[in-house]
């Protein structure tokens, strides 16, 4: 369809064209096409005299040879212009000279040697003063063309350079301009579609990573496409004639392949067993075709390339058809795109193949290589599409994760929660088993103990009332425990003295407080300050009850390594400790160890001695 | 002769202290009641002529707290003491900030009932060295409050605390709770040592610390309202300077 709306709006212009023509040449001159020529061909050494028509297109008139020609076009103008003038030359070449009654007006290469430069591609303009022109005119053009390499000469239009600038201006702009566009664009889309291949790599699979060959295909089609498109508007060539001639073929080639390969990656192909071996057919045909191409280009052989030429296209012709009934059957955006942009590249292909080949026209120019760009787009639809799905993928999964983290959270606070009852519970289940220890040991203990005292008759009152003392005693300790900073030893026996001041005024034993103020040893929890506080109460109680000692010595000191160190000293009766056994004395060793405290008791008549070291 | 009125819910406690406190020769008993309406009613009636209140904390109607400030209200002139079983820290401190000057335990003889009230009447006040280091730890913490807060609220609580310190204790310096040798005299009292043996390191008489004590007893019930009057200038219940 768009072929057929292209034709149309080329028709236009052309006719739009016609009428500013026939404006021009109501109001000012006419122009003049010059077809008729004399013209005298050199071909081999042999020179031929004959009338032409152009355009002359030298590779059909003299397939594989090259040679020179010299046409004399003779023209005769109404009067003589005042206006500046224009000659436009549509094609000429491969190189010329343009003589205007026997002026040399523009000339481009070397006549003399072939192979070179080549000129035949753009369209000429060559601005003619008034004063070279008279009624009668003779032009006369020299060419030299080199075998396959498009020479000849398309025919002439002459007029005041106003009318005829316009023509030049659009032939440039369509030929040289386009490809230059062409060029530039397919080398960008190359370039991305290259960088893609190398960075977008998919390390998802065990072993080698992966890269998609979607872009490998498309990237080196397209700048195989750049350098057969640039040799329209390549002038002077890296290589020579006809090396140079086999590039563009070969290049093409490898563009047809590759556009059949990234076709077969779109439409999904590309794990079938068809494919493999069409990778290797299309392989053959690129080796094929450079084969072809030197036979063609540098023995005057075309007909390899002709066939390879021909199963290409067939190939093609092939792949458009199956990828026209995917992409019918499918209904996929980019199968549907796709399939289309293969039917004109091929609609637009033949068309060329007919003006290249088949046309007596010269200097028309080729679609194929604005069609082709087609491939590109469809491309970056393919890539937008990646990354617009690529992308929802990342936000529903960032959605996903923001989602898992806020469970995993609740779940955390939850499990934090569980444990902060389970140790508050732990902590109560602690405390409810020391206060139980602390009665068993301590009231329950002395109770039970008031009860058998009572019960024998044999203890006095006192000696109950003493018991009930001790009782209450150690029930006030075991409070003032619960108060008592942990590790802080100076306070505990503060406390411990205050406590038993009464009990110690009513024994009439002199006290001596010799305590320095440490600082808490960080290693004594709650029940390692109640064993302490049971161990000195313990060692107190003894010397008040037993050792009928006259003065009581506390003393407390830090130890050099930051420890403490805790002494009761009495100078009553003393004890034999192996042979005693009373029950506060072997408790004492008890808690000792349960605190891991260095206990040592020394006993002599007149000094008795408790330490007790925290290390 | 002290007028001595017994609050105590125990018939048989109740019993023993008044015993304890008539048969003393300084001390005459002005009444043993067991209830805190039934201590009102009589304080409300006789306050006037009461010298010391003895009171145990847990009463049927109510706390033993609520009798001491009613008493001290209508008599400043009276003081209080507290019957305490165990006499731990958190009631003392109760006590003690609600104007109380001591505690007597359950377990005492009539004898130390008797001599601690006398005692008290003559000046001295006992302090158990777990108080002491609470209150010098409560002391401190109290600096760095202060030092930490912005100027405008501490110059409010500093009007509030010298309205009520200057009318309700008399003695309070501005701005210090504890001079150095009250903090001194606590220190060591929390180290165990007694008055006598403090008096011996400080170069004192047991007279003058026994008074810093009980100064110290008087600012810390000053100080407790002084903290309810600053917790209500910030939260806006008073105005600064009411």
């Amino acid at each position: 369809m768009t072929d057929i709306a292209g034709l149309l709006r080329r028709a236009l212009l052309l006719a739009f064209g016609l009428v500013l023509a026939c404006l021009g040449w109501l109001v000012q001159a006419q122009t003049i096409e010059l077809r008729d020529a004399a013209a005298t061909v050199t071909v081999q050494g042999q020179t031929t005299q004959q009338r032409v028509s152009l355009p002359y297109h030298w590779d059909r008139q003299h397939p594989g040879l090259a040679g020179t020609a010299t046409f004399e076009l003779p023209f005769i103008l109404q009067e003589v212009p005042t206006e500046l003038y224009a000659l436009y030359l549509p094609r000429l070449g491969n190189v010329y000279e343009v003589w205007l009654n026997g002026a040399l007006i523009q000339h481009n290469g070397d006549l003399q040697h072939g192979n070179g430069l080549d000129f035949a591609k753009a369209p000429r303009l060559i601005e003619i003063s008034p004063d070279l022109l008279s009624t009668r005119n003779l032009l006369r053009i020299h060419i030299r063309t080199d075998v396959g390499r498009s020479g000849g000469l398309a025919p002439l239009t002459l007029g005041p350079d106003k009318l005829i600038y316009p023509v030049f201006l659009r032939a440039y702009l369509w030929r040289s301009m386009g490809a230059l566009i062409i060029v530039v664009g397919s080398l960008l889309i190359g370039l991305v579609a290259l960088t893609l291949w190398a960075t977008q790599v998919d390390m998802s699979w065990p072993g080698q990573p992966q890269r998609d060959p979607l872009y490998l295909f498309a990237g080196v089609a397209e700048l195989c496409w750049m350098v057969s498109v640039s040799d329209f508007i390549t002038e002077s060539p890296l290589l020579s004639w006809p090396w140079w001639g086999m590039v563009p073929v070969v290049m093409t080639s490898v563009w047809t392949c590759g556009v059949i390969l990234f076709s077969v990656e779109v439409l999904g192909w590309s794990r079938r067993l068809l494919t493999a071996w069409l990778r290797r057919w299309l392989g053959f045909l690129v080796l094929a075709c450079v084969a072809g191409a030197i036979a063609s280009f540098a023995y005057g052989h075309p007909i390899l390339l002709t066939i390879v030429y021909g199963f290409s296209g067939l190939t093609f012709a092939i792949v458009v058809v199956l990828a026209v009934h995917k992409a019918m059957v499918s209904g996929a955006v980019a199968h549907r795109m796709l399939a289309l942009v293969l039917l004109l590249n091929t609609v637009v292909g033949c068309y060329d193949l007919y003006v290249m080949q088949l046309s007596s026209a010269y200097e028309d120019s080729t679609y194929l290589r604005y069609f082709s760009m087609l491939f590109g787009l469809t491309l970056f639809y393919i890539v937008i599409t990646r990354f617009r799905a690529v992308s929802s993928q990342a936000r529903d999964l960032s959605v996903n994760l923001a989602m898992r983290v806020a469970q995993k959270e609740q779940e955390l606070a939850q499990a934090y929660q569980r444990m902060e009852l389970l140790a508050r519970e732990q902590e109560r289940t602690g405390e409810r088993t020391r206060i139980l220890r602390d009665m068993h040991d301590g009231v329950g203990a002395h109770i039970s103990t008031a009860i058998r005292q009572l019960e024998s008759g044999r203890a006095s009152s006192g000696e109950v009332l003493h018991t009930l003392r001790d009782s209450l005693d150690q029930l006030k300790l075991s409070i003032d425990a619960m108060n008592l900073p942990a590790g802080d030893i100076t306070s505990l026996l503060a406390n411990l003295r205050y406590r038993l001041e009464p009990r110690l005024k009513a024994s009439d034993i002199e006290l001596c407080w010799d305590v320095d103020l440490l600082e808490p040893l960080a290693r004594l929890d709650d029940k390692a300050m109640r064993h302490l506080q049971f161990m000195v109460f313990e060692a107190l109680s003894n010397a008040m009850q037993h050792a009928q000692a006259r003065t009581l010595r506390i003393e407390l000191h830090g130890t050099s390594k930051g420890g403490a160190q805790l002494l009761v000293v009495d100078d009553g009766c003393g004890f034999d400790p192996a042979q005693v056994k009373r029950r506060g004395l072997s408790s004492l060793g008890e808690r000792a160890k349960a605190i891991d405290a260095r206990l040592r008791i020394t006993s002599a008549p007149g000094r008795t001695e408790v330490e007790i070291v925290l290390d | 002769m002290w007028r001595v009125l017994v609050v105590e819910d125990d018939p048989q406690m109740r019993e023993f202290f008044s015993s304890s406190v008539s048969r003393c020769a300084e001390l005459q008993l002005a009444a043993s009641v067991g209830t805190v309406a039934q201590a009102r009613a009589w304080l409300d009636a006789n306050a006037s002529t009461l010298d010391v209140l003895l009171t145990d904390l847990g009463l049927p109607d109510g706390s033993g707290l609520d009798i001491i400030g009613h008493a001290a209200q209508l008599n400043p002139a009276c003081e209080s003491l507290v019957i305490s079983m165990f006499g731990d820290e958190a009631n003392v401190l109760a006590s003690i900030e609600a104007g109380a000057l001591g505690y007597i335990h359950k377990d005492s003889t009539p004898g130390d009932i008797a001599q601690t009230i006398l005692a008290m009447r003559a000046g001295a006040s006992p302090i158990s060295p777990m108080i002491a280091r609470r209150v010098l730890m409560k002391y401190r913490a109290d600096q760095s409050h202060k030092e930490n807060k912005p100027a405008a609220p501490v110059a409010h609580a500093q009007v509030a605390m010298n309205n009520i310190a200057s009318d309700d204790a008399r003695k309070n310096e501005p701005g210090s709770l504890l001079s150095p040798r009250e903090q001194d005299v606590l220190g060591l009292i929390a180290r165990g040592f007694s008055y006598a043996e403090i008096a011996r390191l400080q170069n004192l008489t047991v007279h003058t610390i026994q008074t810093h004590i009980k100064n110290l007893y008087a600012k810390l019930s000053v100080h407790s309202k002084s903290e309810a009057v600053f917790e209500a200038t910030r939260m806006g219940l008073l105005k600064p300077n009411d």
